[in-house]
Protein backbone atom coordinates (compact mmCIF):
# COMPACT_ATOMS: atom_id res chain seq x y z
CA UNK A 1 0.00 0.00 0.00
CA UNK A 2 1.35 3.42 -0.91
CA UNK A 3 0.75 4.95 2.53
CA UNK A 4 3.19 2.48 4.19
CA UNK A 5 6.05 4.01 6.16
CA UNK A 6 9.62 3.51 4.95
CA UNK A 7 11.16 3.53 1.48
CA UNK A 8 10.95 1.16 -1.42
CA UNK A 9 14.03 -0.65 -2.74
CA UNK A 10 14.15 1.65 -5.74
CA UNK A 11 14.17 4.71 -3.49
CA UNK A 12 16.95 3.32 -1.31
CA UNK A 13 18.99 2.32 -4.35
CA UNK A 14 18.55 5.72 -5.96
CA UNK A 15 19.56 7.45 -2.75
CA UNK A 16 22.60 5.18 -2.37
CA UNK A 17 23.55 5.78 -5.97
CA UNK A 18 23.47 9.53 -5.48
CA UNK A 19 25.41 9.34 -2.20
CA UNK A 20 27.94 6.96 -3.75
CA UNK A 21 28.37 9.23 -6.75
CA UNK A 22 28.89 12.32 -4.60
CA UNK A 23 31.32 10.68 -2.19
CA UNK A 24 33.24 8.84 -4.92
CA UNK A 25 33.69 11.94 -7.02
CA UNK A 26 34.82 13.94 -3.97
CA UNK A 27 37.22 11.18 -3.01
CA UNK A 28 38.47 10.91 -6.59
CA UNK A 29 39.12 14.65 -6.71
CA UNK A 30 40.96 14.49 -3.40
CA UNK A 31 43.04 11.51 -4.49
CA UNK A 32 43.80 13.07 -7.85
CA UNK A 33 45.01 16.20 -6.12
CA UNK A 34 47.12 14.10 -3.80
CA UNK A 35 48.53 12.11 -6.69
CA UNK A 36 49.54 15.28 -8.51
CA UNK A 37 51.16 16.64 -5.37
CA UNK A 38 53.12 13.41 -5.06
CA UNK A 39 54.16 13.67 -8.68
CA UNK A 40 55.28 17.23 -8.04
CA UNK A 41 57.33 15.99 -5.06
CA UNK A 42 58.93 13.34 -7.24
CA UNK A 43 59.77 15.94 -9.84
CA UNK A 44 61.31 18.19 -7.19
CA UNK A 45 63.53 15.30 -6.05
CA UNK A 46 64.52 14.57 -9.63
CA UNK A 47 65.40 18.17 -10.37
CA UNK A 48 67.40 18.45 -7.16
CA UNK A 49 69.41 15.45 -8.31
CA UNK A 50 69.81 16.96 -11.78
CA UNK A 51 70.99 20.28 -10.31
CA UNK A 52 73.51 18.41 -8.15
CA UNK A 53 74.77 16.47 -11.14
CA UNK A 54 75.12 19.70 -13.08
CA UNK A 55 77.56 20.86 -10.39
CA UNK A 56 79.71 17.79 -11.07
CA UNK A 57 79.41 18.14 -14.84
CA UNK A 58 80.36 21.79 -14.66
CA UNK A 59 83.67 20.65 -13.20
CA UNK A 60 84.35 17.65 -15.41
CA UNK A 61 87.11 18.21 -17.92
CA UNK A 62 85.78 19.33 -21.28
CA UNK A 63 87.89 16.86 -23.19
CA UNK A 64 86.68 13.85 -21.22
CA UNK A 65 82.97 14.64 -21.09
CA UNK A 66 82.08 11.81 -23.47
CA UNK A 67 83.61 9.33 -21.06
CA UNK A 68 81.57 10.61 -18.12
CA UNK A 69 79.14 7.68 -18.26
CA UNK A 70 75.45 7.42 -17.48
CA UNK A 71 75.85 7.05 -13.73
CA UNK A 72 75.25 10.21 -11.76
CA UNK A 73 78.31 11.04 -9.65
CA UNK A 74 76.16 12.96 -7.18
CA UNK A 75 74.20 9.82 -6.38
CA UNK A 76 77.34 8.24 -4.99
CA UNK A 77 77.08 10.65 -2.08
CA UNK A 78 73.33 11.24 -2.00
CA UNK A 79 70.31 9.06 -1.31
CA UNK A 80 67.94 11.67 -2.68
CA UNK A 81 66.58 9.51 -5.49
CA UNK A 82 65.87 6.43 -3.39
CA UNK A 83 62.11 7.10 -3.25
CA UNK A 84 62.03 7.00 -7.05
CA UNK A 85 63.53 3.54 -7.30
CA UNK A 86 63.70 1.84 -9.69
CA UNK A 87 64.99 4.70 -11.80
CA UNK A 88 67.52 5.11 -14.57
CA UNK A 89 69.92 7.93 -15.37
CA UNK A 90 71.55 8.99 -18.60
CA UNK A 91 74.10 11.59 -19.57
CA UNK A 92 74.22 12.51 -23.23
CA UNK A 93 77.06 14.61 -24.61
CA UNK A 94 76.64 16.17 -28.02
CA UNK A 95 79.18 18.26 -29.88
CA UNK A 96 77.20 21.26 -31.12
CA UNK A 97 80.14 22.92 -32.86
CA UNK A 98 83.84 23.11 -32.33
CA UNK A 99 84.48 23.95 -28.69
CA UNK A 100 80.84 23.73 -27.63
CA UNK A 101 79.15 20.68 -26.18
CA UNK A 102 75.57 20.19 -25.11
CA UNK A 103 75.30 17.98 -22.03
CA UNK A 104 71.86 16.56 -21.29
CA UNK A 105 71.09 14.72 -18.08
CA UNK A 106 67.97 12.58 -17.84
CA UNK A 107 66.29 10.70 -15.03
CA UNK A 108 63.48 8.26 -15.76
CA UNK A 109 61.33 6.55 -13.19
CA UNK A 110 57.93 4.96 -12.70
CA UNK A 111 58.55 2.31 -15.37
CA UNK A 112 60.25 4.93 -17.53
CA UNK A 113 56.93 6.76 -17.83
CA UNK A 114 58.10 9.85 -15.98
CA UNK A 115 61.09 11.86 -17.00
CA UNK A 116 63.06 14.89 -15.87
CA UNK A 117 65.74 16.42 -18.02
CA UNK A 118 68.27 19.18 -17.62
CA UNK A 119 70.77 20.39 -20.18
CA UNK A 120 73.82 22.59 -19.89
CA UNK A 121 76.24 23.91 -22.43
CA UNK A 122 79.93 23.39 -21.88
CA UNK A 123 82.43 25.54 -23.70
CA UNK A 124 86.04 24.60 -24.21
CA UNK A 125 87.91 27.23 -22.23
CA UNK A 126 91.08 25.21 -22.08
CA UNK A 127 91.40 22.50 -19.47
CA UNK A 128 94.20 23.01 -17.03
CA UNK A 129 96.64 20.17 -16.30
CA UNK A 130 95.39 19.97 -12.71
CA UNK A 131 91.85 19.42 -13.93
CA UNK A 132 90.61 22.98 -13.56
CA UNK A 133 88.70 24.89 -16.15
CA UNK A 134 86.99 28.24 -16.08
CA UNK A 135 83.48 26.74 -16.00
CA UNK B 1 3.33 -14.91 7.17
CA UNK B 2 4.88 -11.59 6.15
CA UNK B 3 2.53 -8.82 5.22
CA UNK B 4 3.36 -6.08 2.74
CA UNK B 5 2.13 -3.33 5.06
CA UNK B 6 4.85 -4.08 7.60
CA UNK B 7 7.40 -1.29 7.99
CA UNK B 8 11.11 -1.85 7.23
CA UNK B 9 12.84 -3.65 4.36
CA UNK B 10 13.08 -7.19 3.17
CA UNK B 11 16.28 -9.21 3.60
CA UNK B 12 16.93 -8.91 -0.13
CA UNK B 13 16.69 -5.13 0.02
CA UNK B 14 19.13 -4.94 2.92
CA UNK B 15 21.58 -7.34 1.25
CA UNK B 16 21.53 -5.42 -2.03
CA UNK B 17 22.02 -2.10 -0.23
CA UNK B 18 24.85 -3.46 1.92
CA UNK B 19 26.54 -4.98 -1.12
CA UNK B 20 26.54 -1.67 -2.94
CA UNK B 21 27.73 0.20 0.10
CA UNK B 22 30.37 -2.46 0.84
CA UNK B 23 31.70 -2.22 -2.71
CA UNK B 24 31.94 1.51 -2.37
CA UNK B 25 33.75 1.20 0.98
CA UNK B 26 36.21 -1.31 -0.49
CA UNK B 27 37.02 1.08 -3.33
CA UNK B 28 37.40 3.98 -0.92
CA UNK B 29 39.68 2.03 1.41
CA UNK B 30 41.73 0.74 -1.49
CA UNK B 31 42.29 4.23 -2.83
CA UNK B 32 43.17 5.76 0.53
CA UNK B 33 45.54 2.86 1.31
CA UNK B 34 47.34 3.50 -1.98
CA UNK B 35 47.54 7.18 -1.11
CA UNK B 36 49.05 6.37 2.29
CA UNK B 37 51.66 4.12 0.66
CA UNK B 38 52.70 7.00 -1.61
CA UNK B 39 52.86 9.39 1.31
CA UNK B 40 55.16 7.07 3.26
CA UNK B 41 57.47 6.64 0.30
CA UNK B 42 58.16 10.30 -0.41
CA UNK B 43 59.66 12.89 1.92
CA UNK B 44 57.89 16.09 2.85
CA UNK B 45 58.25 18.55 0.01
CA UNK B 46 60.15 21.36 1.72
CA UNK B 47 60.79 22.94 -1.66
CA UNK B 48 57.13 23.98 -1.79
CA UNK B 49 57.86 26.44 0.99
CA UNK B 50 58.68 29.89 -0.43
CA UNK B 51 60.97 30.82 2.46
CA UNK B 52 63.04 27.67 2.00
CA UNK B 53 63.28 28.33 -1.72
CA UNK B 54 64.52 31.86 -0.99
CA UNK B 55 67.10 30.55 1.46
CA UNK B 56 68.44 27.99 -1.01
CA UNK B 57 68.50 30.42 -3.92
CA UNK B 58 70.36 33.04 -1.91
CA UNK B 59 72.75 30.52 -0.42
CA UNK B 60 73.47 29.11 -3.87
CA UNK B 61 74.44 32.58 -5.09
CA UNK B 62 76.66 33.17 -2.05
CA UNK B 63 78.49 29.88 -2.53
CA UNK B 64 78.82 30.56 -6.26
CA UNK B 65 80.40 33.93 -5.44
CA UNK B 66 82.61 32.50 -2.70
CA UNK B 67 86.23 33.52 -3.01
CA UNK B 68 89.18 31.94 -1.40
CA UNK B 69 92.04 34.34 -0.67
CA UNK B 70 95.40 32.81 -1.52
CA UNK B 71 96.72 30.62 1.23
CA UNK B 72 93.45 30.66 3.14
CA UNK B 73 90.83 27.94 3.51
CA UNK B 74 87.45 28.52 1.87
CA UNK B 75 85.56 28.11 5.10
CA UNK B 76 86.27 30.47 7.93
CA UNK B 77 86.23 28.70 11.27
CA UNK B 78 84.60 31.43 13.29
CA UNK B 79 83.42 34.98 12.91
CA UNK B 80 81.68 37.38 15.30
CA UNK B 81 80.69 34.59 17.67
CA UNK B 82 79.52 32.23 14.91
CA UNK B 83 81.35 28.94 14.54
CA UNK B 84 81.40 26.99 11.29
CA UNK B 85 79.56 23.69 11.74
CA UNK B 86 76.63 21.56 10.66
CA UNK B 87 74.17 24.40 11.33
CA UNK B 88 76.39 27.33 10.39
CA UNK B 89 78.28 28.18 7.24
CA UNK B 90 80.81 31.01 7.11
CA UNK B 91 82.24 31.99 3.73
CA UNK B 92 83.74 35.00 2.01
CA UNK B 93 82.23 36.36 -1.15
CA UNK B 94 83.52 38.95 -3.56
CA UNK B 95 82.03 42.41 -3.97
CA UNK B 96 83.17 45.57 -5.76
CA UNK B 97 84.21 46.91 -2.37
CA UNK B 98 86.26 43.83 -1.57
CA UNK B 99 85.57 40.66 0.30
CA UNK B 100 82.56 40.31 2.54
CA UNK B 101 82.04 37.66 5.14
CA UNK B 102 78.71 35.86 4.99
CA UNK B 103 77.31 33.75 7.80
CA UNK B 104 74.41 31.36 7.25
CA UNK B 105 72.89 30.34 10.54
CA UNK B 106 70.32 27.54 10.81
CA UNK B 107 70.66 26.98 14.54
CA UNK B 108 67.43 28.69 15.64
CA UNK B 109 64.28 26.60 15.03
CA UNK B 110 61.97 28.15 12.43
CA UNK B 111 64.46 30.84 11.48
CA UNK B 112 67.28 31.01 8.96
CA UNK B 113 69.63 33.94 9.33
CA UNK B 114 72.05 35.38 6.78
CA UNK B 115 74.46 37.88 8.27
CA UNK B 116 76.93 39.68 6.04
CA UNK B 117 79.86 41.82 7.12
CA UNK B 118 81.17 44.27 4.57
CA UNK B 119 83.63 47.06 5.34
CA UNK B 120 82.52 47.07 8.94
CA UNK B 121 78.82 47.14 8.15
CA UNK B 122 76.73 44.26 9.42
CA UNK B 123 73.60 43.41 7.44
CA UNK B 124 71.10 40.79 8.45
CA UNK B 125 68.52 38.99 6.33
CA UNK B 126 66.18 36.67 8.18
CA UNK B 127 63.81 34.07 6.80
CA UNK B 128 61.11 33.51 9.38
CA UNK B 129 58.33 30.98 9.37
CA UNK B 130 60.55 28.21 8.08
CA UNK B 131 59.13 24.82 9.18
CA UNK B 132 60.73 23.84 12.48
CA UNK B 133 61.41 20.30 11.24
CA UNK B 134 63.40 21.85 8.40
CA UNK B 135 65.59 23.69 10.89
CA UNK B 136 65.97 20.60 13.04
CA UNK B 137 66.83 18.35 10.12
CA UNK B 138 69.26 20.69 8.38
CA UNK B 139 72.84 19.64 8.04
CA UNK B 140 75.60 21.53 6.24
CA UNK B 141 78.72 19.74 5.17
CA UNK B 142 81.53 20.04 2.66
CA UNK B 143 81.55 18.03 -0.53
CA UNK B 144 84.72 17.25 -2.40
CA UNK B 145 85.21 17.87 -6.09
CA UNK B 146 88.33 16.51 -7.66
CA UNK B 147 90.83 19.29 -8.29
CA UNK B 148 88.43 21.93 -6.99
CA UNK B 149 87.80 23.74 -3.72
CA UNK B 150 85.29 22.03 -1.50
CA UNK B 151 81.66 22.64 -2.35
CA UNK B 152 78.82 23.03 0.12
CA UNK B 153 76.18 20.41 0.67
CA UNK B 154 72.93 21.47 2.27
CA UNK B 155 70.80 18.59 3.48
CA UNK B 156 67.47 18.56 5.28
CA UNK B 157 65.56 15.60 6.60
CA UNK B 158 61.88 15.65 7.45
CA UNK B 159 60.34 14.55 10.75
CA UNK B 160 60.46 10.90 9.64
CA UNK B 161 64.16 11.08 8.78
CA UNK B 162 63.61 11.06 5.02
CA UNK B 163 66.03 13.13 2.97
CA UNK B 164 63.95 15.97 1.51
CA UNK B 165 66.61 18.44 0.45
CA UNK B 166 70.08 17.63 -0.78
CA UNK B 167 71.66 20.51 -2.63
CA UNK B 168 75.24 20.53 -3.75
CA UNK B 169 76.54 24.05 -4.28
CA UNK B 170 79.89 24.91 -5.73
CA UNK B 171 81.92 28.11 -5.92
CA UNK B 172 82.67 29.65 -9.27
CA UNK B 173 86.20 29.39 -10.52
CA UNK B 174 88.31 32.56 -10.38
CA UNK B 175 91.75 31.41 -11.36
Amino acid sequence: MRHERGFSLIEVLAALLIVTFVITSSLWAFLERNKRLQQASELILAYQALANEAEFLRRAQYGTLEAYGDTFQSQKVSTLLLPLEPYSTKVNVELVKLGVKNVTMTIRWHNEEREARLALIRVDTGDRPEGRSLF
Amino acid sequence: MRKRNQSGHTLLEVIVSLTIFGTFLAIAFGLTAEMRRWEKRLPVNFMRHPQIMSVIARMRRDVLDAQIPKGQPMYIKEHDGYVNGSKTLIIQTGLDTGLQTVVWDFSEPGVVRRVSYNVGVKTEWVARGVPSDFSAGTDIEAVEFEGRPYGVRLMAKDTYGRLAIDQILQPRSYE
